[in-house]
């Protein structure tokens, strides 16, 4: 491979304070990992195709004294004139939306494929835009023989050309000296810019073929990528493959997130205790230890298993399988009217919806991509794990393995449910079968574990400051309204303290009769705050589901957010927010009776509640994202029309169904 | 299934036939796309008229590589992909 070369030519923008710079490629060109490079985080690369689907922006450094780069990460084209999402951000961003066009444009492309990279650039070097062809991975294009004469590519194409390997920032110093001296010299026989694409894909051909020596690239794939694509794409090996693959990458997700999980939720305890020994006692201490504190700790405990799974994600992207796994899950989804497109989405959303529901964007056909967007929700998220975890501990107490099974079961229920509502709306409300699929395939590659680490960092920030804030200022309400109007102590609470003071009581008879008095307070006071009487106005709508009205409390609570039924529950159980599932929460939980005494928690009513939060759309944030991505709001109200009324109908069948058999 | 609506194919000396029935390890050009919907995404793929391909794996998925670009294609599309093998041109 030869060394960069960047003619010497005036710079563009000498004077210019901060210089706006946009990286432009094919899909899997590392177009991404140059951005990280470049600004050092803050996007997320992909091997399957269309992953980045907006504009991204960061700073970055110049080389030497020239000012500091804006750069932006556009969406990965392979032809600016196609009629799809990406094409239209990136020739907009291009021509200068609502920011000021780049002074300069760096094209990546894969040395391993020039030809066809070629395409794009020619395309805008025949706009007449200002290039510098930025030659990724010659790593591995020296690893399979294929040879770059980069001198003679930059003379041919008239433009810098600069070999890098952007995965360990090889040549991306020469890059940022190249930006300041790019030219458009346009080639004497590149075809105009309304050229067939025939014509543009031949000239860029010629292009690659005089300037490449070493082996064929077109026939430089080894035999190892032949085999596995056989294997990975194979209808039994490559669903065996694929359910492998998915098997370990869940068992690592839950394997390894309890140990930070654990972690975060022993630190928030010991927060919170903390702050109640150090605030004087009253509200403000009750608003920080319980609200804040708890708040607080019920979003962070999601955080391990987000950035865990967005990380698995990442790697397995990297190394090209995803997109064979799409092929794998196009024969299955295709029967319940979904695109194997979708397989993406719907895997991301088992971590949150919010992604998996944007990452829909990288679906060509808008059928599709709403048949994807509004069965997306269904998928278990991490949000729903608390809940199955209380849930399942109420029904099979000192039986973990029926438990598991359990839990396993809401997974399925849940992708069961997206497939059959996706088969629904495909013979009803979105009518027609889904494309077929057509994807490039990408070279298998070692993973980049900083981009996974980088792309983990950005979805952890990313649910923080969405999802987080909105639950947070959940579970300060939630507080409020459980905490407030305080009521007149009960009678009965001042006989009994009155009875614990008694001369000649022992100690422990004394501190039993105060807790008796305490109880009785509590209970008055639930009833009596505005939680209490929201919950018993409501609770005849769901009291043929088995709930009562503090379960009725927790289902309205969550409704914003499915997480927050935790804390809802022990706030309602001790009067204290606790936003962990440990012994002690389960424990209170479990001893939550109803107003005439009997257990909240019966084996049919925590059924019952489990299938209503595996089916219901409990989650404003999902429901502003279904809104915003499908451009109408009546999709998101189908949404949570649609999934609230199946859940309650799947919950009202199986409670009457184990009443009716027997089962309390 | 989208529609398709057949083109006009363009004259030639050899009889085209679907990219679905020819054998692994096949270079055949491509001749004509008899699926309107997905002919824009293909050609930006590489997949355009007159391109060359060589078969990599038949069924669901069907593989091909154009020059150094592997596409999968499934087998509904693949059908839609009217190819002179080049076995025929070379006759």
């Amino acid at each position: 491979m030869s060394t960069a070369v960047a003619p010497d030519v005036e710079p563009l923008v000498a004077a210019a304070p901060v210089r706006r710079i946009a990286l432009i490629g094919n899909p899997n060109t590392g177009k991404t990992t140059l951005f990280n490079v470049l600004c050092g985080a803050r996007a997320k690369t992909s091997n399957f195709p269309g992953t980045t689907t907006s504009v991204r922006t960061g700073r970055a450094e110049a080389a030497g004294t020239l000012p500091a780069l804006e750069v932006l990460d556009l969406p990965g084209v392979y032809d600016l004139d196609f009629e799809a999402p990406e094409a239209l951000i990136a020739t907009t961003a291009l021509a200068g939306g609502r920011q000021p066009a780049p002074d300069a444009v760096v094209v990546i492309a894969d040395a391993c494929n020039l030809s066809r990279n070629l395409v794009l650039a020619a395309q805008l070097l025949a706009r007449g835009t200002r290039i510098v062809l930025a030659l990724n991975m010659v790593d591995l294009a020296g690893r399979r023989g294929i040879v770059i004469d980069v001198p003679r590519l930059s003379q041919r194409l008239g433009v810098p050309v600069i070999p890098l390997v952007a995965r360990s920032g090889r040549g991306v110093d020469d890059l940022r000296r190249a930006l300041d001296t790019e030219r458009a010299v346009r080639p004497a026989d590149l075809p105009p810019a309304n050229a067939a694409a025939h014509d543009a894909s031949e000239w860029a051909h010629a292009v690659a073929t005089s300037v490449t020596s070493g082996s064929d690239p077109a026939l430089s794939l080894d035999r190892v990528t032949e085999r596995m694509d056989y294997i990975l794409t194979h209808p039994v090996f490559g669903l065996a493959a694929f359910m492998g693959i998915m098997g370990t990458l869940f068992w690592i997700l839950f394997a390894l997130a309890t140990v930070p999980m654990d972690l975060i939720e022993t630190t928030f305890a010991q927060l919170g205790q903390l702050v109640e020994r150090t605030l004087p006692d009253g509200p403000v201490r009750d608003l920080v230890a319980q609200g804040i504190v708890g708040g607080i700790a019920g979003t962070v405990v999601f955080l391990p298993q987000i950035c865990l799974l967005f990380f698995l994600i990442t790697l397995l992207e990297d190394t090209g399988y995803l997109a064979r796994a799409a092929f794998v899950m196009d024969r299955l989804l295709a029967r319940f009217g979904l695109p194997g497109h979708a397989f993406v989405p719907l895997l991301t959303s088992h971590a949150c919806a919010l992604p998996g529901i944007m990452s829909t964007r990288l679906i060509p056909d808008r059928r599709d991509r709403l048949a994807t967007i509004l069965v997306a929700p269904f998928m278990s998220c991490s949000a729903r794990l608390p809940v199955y975890v209380l849930l399942t501990t109420l029904l099979f107490a000192g039986h973990p393995a029926a438990a598991g099974l359990v839990f396993a079961g809401c997974y399925l229920l849940g992708a069961g449910a997206a497939l059959f509502t996706a088969k629904l709306f495909g013979s009803t409300i979105l009518k027609g079968r889904p494309r077929p699929m057509i994807l490039e395939l990408p070279s298998y590659k070692r993973p980049s574990v900083r981009n996974a680490l980088l792309t983990a960092r950005d979805q952890g920030l990313a649910f923080l400051t969405t999802a987080g804030t909105v639950i947070v200022a959940i579970c300060i309400v939630m507080w409020w309204l459980s905490a407030y109007p305080h009521v007149d102590t009960p009678a009965r609470a001042v006989e009994l303290r009155s009875a614990a003071t008694a001369v000649g009581l022992a100690p422990e008879q004394a501190e039993a009769l105060r807790a008796d008095a305490d109880a009785v307070q509590t209970r008055a006071s639930q009833i009596g705050s505005f939680a209490g009487r929201i919950g018993h106005t409501l609770e005849p709508a769901f009291r043929p589901l088995g709930f009562d009205w503090q379960l009725t409390v927790g289902v309205l609570t969550s409704f914003l957010a499915r997480e927050v039924f935790v804390s809802t529950m022990s706030v309602l159980a001790a009067g204290q927010a606790a936003t962990d599932v440990d012994e002690g929460v389960v424990t209170r939980i479990r001893s939550m009776t109803r107003d005439d005494g009997t257990p909240v928690f019966t084996p049919a009513t925590a059924a019952s509640a489990l299938v209503f939060f595996v089916l219901a759309m409990q989650c404003l944030p999902t429901l502003t994202v279904t809104r915003k991505e499908t451009g109408s709001v009546k999709y998101a109200a189908l949404q949570l029309f649609y999934m609230t009324g199946l859940a309650y109908v799947a919950a009202f069948l199986l409670y009457q169904g184990l009443r009716a058999s027997g089962v309390a | 299934m989208p529609s398709r609506t057949p083109s006009p194919a363009p004259a030639i000396d050899f009889p085209a036939v679907p990219l679905t029935s020819v054998p692994v390890g096949a270079v055949a050009t491509l001749h004509e796309v008899r699926d309107a919907e997905s002919r824009t995404l293909l050609r930006s793929l590489g997949l355009h008229d007159a391109c060359v391909m060589r078969l990599c794996k038949v069924g669901d998925p069907c593989i091909v590589q154009v020059r150094a670009t592997r596409i999968g294609l499934s087998s509904a599309v693949a059908r839609c992909l009217y190819v002179v093998p080049e076995a025929d041109v070379k006759k």
